[in-house]
């Protein structure tokens, strides 16, 4: 069909609801099966199904929902990531949903800005509204028999999606290997075609058409944690050894501390002021007042 | 009769390290040195200049990685990485090596040692076998990345001296023995060099300027585009670069190597009692040690203090530790050993690291171990001076055969009485185009941020003060291919006082070819930021983001600026777009991962 823009041998999803009339339903879906041709596959999904059906990630080129005449469908966020997993990198979905223009309404039916926004965070890239129309009576006697909305300032938004194409979120099985060494010379030789292929790749260190994993993918949550600030202070020598007295002590500490203060008169610890800064102690280096002129 | 160890050939490590700013590299020489006074015959060698085909071959191998920018390996790993994480690589390829991965990292930001983390993973995933968990050094810890690094090297010794038990009759070299230098020094004839060989090599034909063999670049014009009475001086400078063979687009970094000023060069030469003039040429103490690739030979002393020895750097750990073997003075001795030691880790910092004292600076302090310092030490004693990188200021299109940077001069003030400066800032406000043909030695990289191929798609910059400096450039780039879609959001203090680009902009806004919104934050009573003019612009922001699917730029200083931009914009996306708090996240997490918004920012 060149309206949806499909190709020969392409796999194609046609997502539909309840509110599609079943014969434009089956028009479109013979009409694509024809576009795809013997090495092409469509399959047919109800909306609310389609999480449950499980497909395979990322194995269709395009998906195509709620675009049958008279259709009312919605999609919700569990829709629209499902779809985005099923899609392939690169894969394209076009849909069509009736939105209101009017903003602060409790039909649960999504305003115009925000459809696109919904699937923008379902990781769709280069979404595009392709239209913007008015209901025709069909479409508006459908919106209030299945969504029992009643108000007049609605619009049918036709708008389309893509998969990025690197593979987000996309899985593949990870090895690692636990196998024990006990001592150098019990140590395993490499395999000589291992080493060959290692070998034979590091030969072309500047090929920038390699295939590389993604290493964001060996991060696991442990991984994504911060330390304890705690863990990174360092204990004061200042602090250390300090002797403090309680507020209503009873033991005497109190005015032994009271003694010491009064008596204590400031006085270089060390005798090496006139040295360079290296050599001065804490008391010099902390206060100002109580350094000696140099000799 | 104890167990038989290993032959002495058989004593053998490998540290491998990707170092941005020196740190891992000094790390992993302090390893090197370790490894030495237990007998092993070592090689300290970065990433990218490994042959890696022979890593299948090594049994015994230290990594110690950085974690730089956004999450990214140093740029001496950047080669490594990418071939380490090739999708053919069997998972049995590294099934002899027993390994451990030190990491430095600052977990104030998000990727915190994402490299160590993931190099780690990996080479268990190629069948290594790890040694140690892996080492997390953070340089938020009070103690810096030391805290975690010296309990670690314990255990590991423990670990590699289980596995390869020292010979009989071989102890562990005490600490208070010095080791032999990596290269001997040796002087030569009074007029075999007759002018001071240059840094600045024609560079081998066709080959594009790199680190080692940068353009020297003519210095055009270097004006100050911040008001005399401001604070900060900010200069915009030109350099001329035709016939370089270079080309760049908006959001590529030019890198600059920086030399000391003739002042400290002539107090160094003294304190060491240091011949300027002399020529000399280096060997390397044991053979398959490579000679220093940054360091043309022979050259004069001048040159080495001028061009390579960094001694306006704050001095390390193993900088104190090298010191103190050639002190004659018992005081300074003890001091020096005292700084050296895991217990002297706090005097240190307060006394070198929390004022930011350099090591011409500390050398002072040490007079008679200085003057005892053997020239052929130097290259252990004092790392080389790094490359700094600025973001290029301006677009090929407007300006060909010119790069244009904003260069904020670094001045503060610490305890210490002399105001402390930034080398590379300095040295390039010192230079004045109009008294002499001045050459600086530069080179381009790719940059981190890329800007949106299709035309029609309009762009959203956030870069307060020189941050502003890629948007100049992709203005420029943009405006001269008639694209109009672009959206500035500069911040700055005064008006009329660090509003640089000021003309230029509001030339673009007449005619339509820019959308400009400016925070002056002292211009009035309250702090007015770029985080409040986008909370102001929501309606217009929404517009752009979510019909024209405009792409998003955050570039400037790291610290609280990119959180407080990151929370006005989710306010946006929750007052303009009805999402929920969680939705705004999402959103904005999902714009991250298909590059549509991007932020390169620095502390």
């Amino acid at each position: 069909m060149e309206e949806f823009g499909i190709a020969a041998g392409q796999r194609v999803a046609v997502v539909w609801d309840g509110s599609s009339p079943v014969g434009a339903l089956k028009r479109l879906v013979d009409s694509v099966r024809a576009s795809v041709g013997a090495d092409g596959r469509v399959a047919v999904e109800n909306v609310n199904q389609l999480p449950r059906s499980a497909h395979k990630e990322s194995s269709f080129d395009v998906i195509l929902s709620g675009v049958v005449p008279g259709s009312a469908a919605q999609h919700s966020a569990e829709v629209l990531a499902e779809i985005a997993r099923i899609l392939k990198p690169g894969g394209r979905v076009l849909l069509k949903e009736p939105v209101v223009t009017e903003s602060d309404n409790n039909s649960g039916i999504k305003t115009a800005a925000k459809l696109p926004a919904a699937l923008t965070l379902s990781g769709l890239v280069e979404v595009k509204e392709l239209q913007k129309e008015p209901l025709t009576a069909e479409e508006a006697q459908s919106v209030r028999e299945h969504l029992g909305y009643q108000g007049n300032d609605l619009l049918i938004v036709q708008i389309e999606g893509r998969k990025p194409n690197f593979e987000v979120g996309s899985s593949s099985q990870l090895k690692l290997s636990f196998a024990k060494k006990t001592s150098p010379s019990g140590k395993p030789s490499v395999d000589p075609a291992t080493a060959k292929l290692w070998t034979l790749s590091a030969s072309d260190m500047n090929d920038e058409e390699m295939d590389l994993l993604d290493s964001d993918e060996l991060l696991d949550s442990e991984d994504l944690k911060k330390p304890d600030p705690a863990s990174l202070r360092a204990p004061s020598c200042k602090e250390k050894g300090k002797k403090k007295a309680c507020k209503n002590c009873t033991c005497g500490l109190a005015e032994e501390l009271e003694q010491e203060k009064k008596s204590s008169q400031p006085r270089s610890a060390c005798g090496n002021c006139y040295l360079g800064d290296a050599f001065r102690c804490a008391t010099w280096r902390e206060d100002p007042a109580k350094r000696e002129p140099a000799a | 009769m104890g167990v038989p160890g290993p032959l002495m050939t058989e004593r053998r490590l490998l540290i491998l390290f990707g170092s941005q700013t020196g740190t891992a590299q000094d790390t992993a020489e302090r390893i090197g040195r370790e490894a030495k006074r237990r007998h092993f015959q070592c090689r300290v060698e970065a990433l990218d200049s490994y042959d890696v085909a022979n890593l299948i071959n090594e049994l015994l191998v230290v990594f110690v990685c950085a974690t730089t920018g956004q999450g990214d390996p140093p740029d001496n790993m950047k080669m490594f990485w990418r071939f380490l994480f090739r999708k053919n690589l069997p998972p049995t390829s590294l099934c002899q090596m027993d390994y451990a991965v030190l990491g430095l990292g600052d977990s104030s930001y998000p990727k915190f040692n994402f490299i160590a983390k993931k190099l780690h993973k990996r080479v268990l995933q190629l069948g290594g076998n790890p040694l140690l968990p892996v080492a997390l050094g953070d340089d938020q810890h009070d103690l810096g990345p030391d805290a975690v690094v010296d309990p670690w090297l314990l255990a590991l010794w423990d670990k590699i001296l289980a596995l390869y038990p020292l010979p009989p009759g071989l102890e562990v070299i005490s600490p208070d023995v010095r080791l032999p230098p990596r290269y001997t020094l040796h002087y030569l004839a009074e007029d075999s060099l007759h002018s001071d060989s240059s840094l600045l090599q024609p560079t081998p034909a066709r080959a594009l300027p790199s680190e080692l063999h940068p353009f020297a670049a003519r210095m055009v014009s270097n004006q100050r585009v911040t008001a005399e009475s401001h604070f900060q001086d900010v200069r915009l400078i030109e350099f001329d670069v035709t016939g370089s063979g270079i080309t760049f687009s908006a959001g590529d970094v030019v890198m600059i190597q920086p030399q000391n000023c003739p002042e400290d060069v002539q107090q160094f030469c003294q304190l060491l009692r240091l011949d300027p003039d002399k020529c000399f040429l280096l060997k390397p103490t044991e053979p398959g040690t490579a000679l220093p690739a940054h360091l043309l030979q022979p050259c004069t002393i001048r040159h080495l203090v001028t061009h390579y020895l960094d001694i306006s750097c704050v001095p390390r750990r193993s900088f104190f530790e090298l010191l103190s073997h050639f002190s004659t003075n018992e005081l300074e001795r003890e001091k020096l050993q005292e700084f050296s030691s895991a217990q002297g880790q706090e005097e240190l910092y307060s006394y070198c690291n929390r004022p930011r004292r350099t090591t011409l600076e500390a050398l002072w302090d040490f007079p008679h171990t200085t003057s005892a310092i053997p020239p052929e030490y130097l290259l252990d004693l004092i790392p080389r001076i790094r490359p700094r990188a600025f973001s290029i200021a301006s677009s090929m299109l407007v300006h060909p055969g010119r790069i244009q940077i904003l260069v904020a001069v670094v001045r503060y003030k610490t305890r210490l009485s002399r105001p402390r400066r930034g080398l590379c800032s300095t040295w390039l406000a010192s230079l004045n185009p109009e008294q002499g043909d001045v050459r600086v030695p530069l080179w381009v990289k790719k940059g981190g941020m890329k800007f949106p191929a299709d035309p029609d798609t309009p762009v959203i910059m956030i870069g307060p003060g020189t941050g502003v400096a890629p948007f100049r450039a992709a203005i420029q780039e943009r405006v001269a291919q008639g694209q109009k879609g672009n959206c500035l959001f500069f911040g700055c203090r005064q008006k009329s006082k660090d509003f640089y680009c000021q003309a230029e902009w509001e030339e673009l806004v007449t005619k339509g070819f820019l959308m400009l919104f400016t925070a002056f934050s002292r211009d009035q009573e309250e702090k007015v930021y770029v985080q409040h003019r986008i909370r102001e612009n929501g309606r217009l922001l929404w517009e752009l983001l979510n019909g024209q699917g405009a792409h998003i730029y955050l570039s400037g200083n790291a610290k609280q600026m990119p959180a407080a931009v990151a929370e006005a914009l989710q306010s946006v996306l929750q007052l303009e777009g009805g999402l929920s708090p969680s939705e705004a996240e999402e959103y904005l997490s999902a714009l991250e991962r298909s590059q549509r918004f991007q932020s390169e920012t620095w502390s």
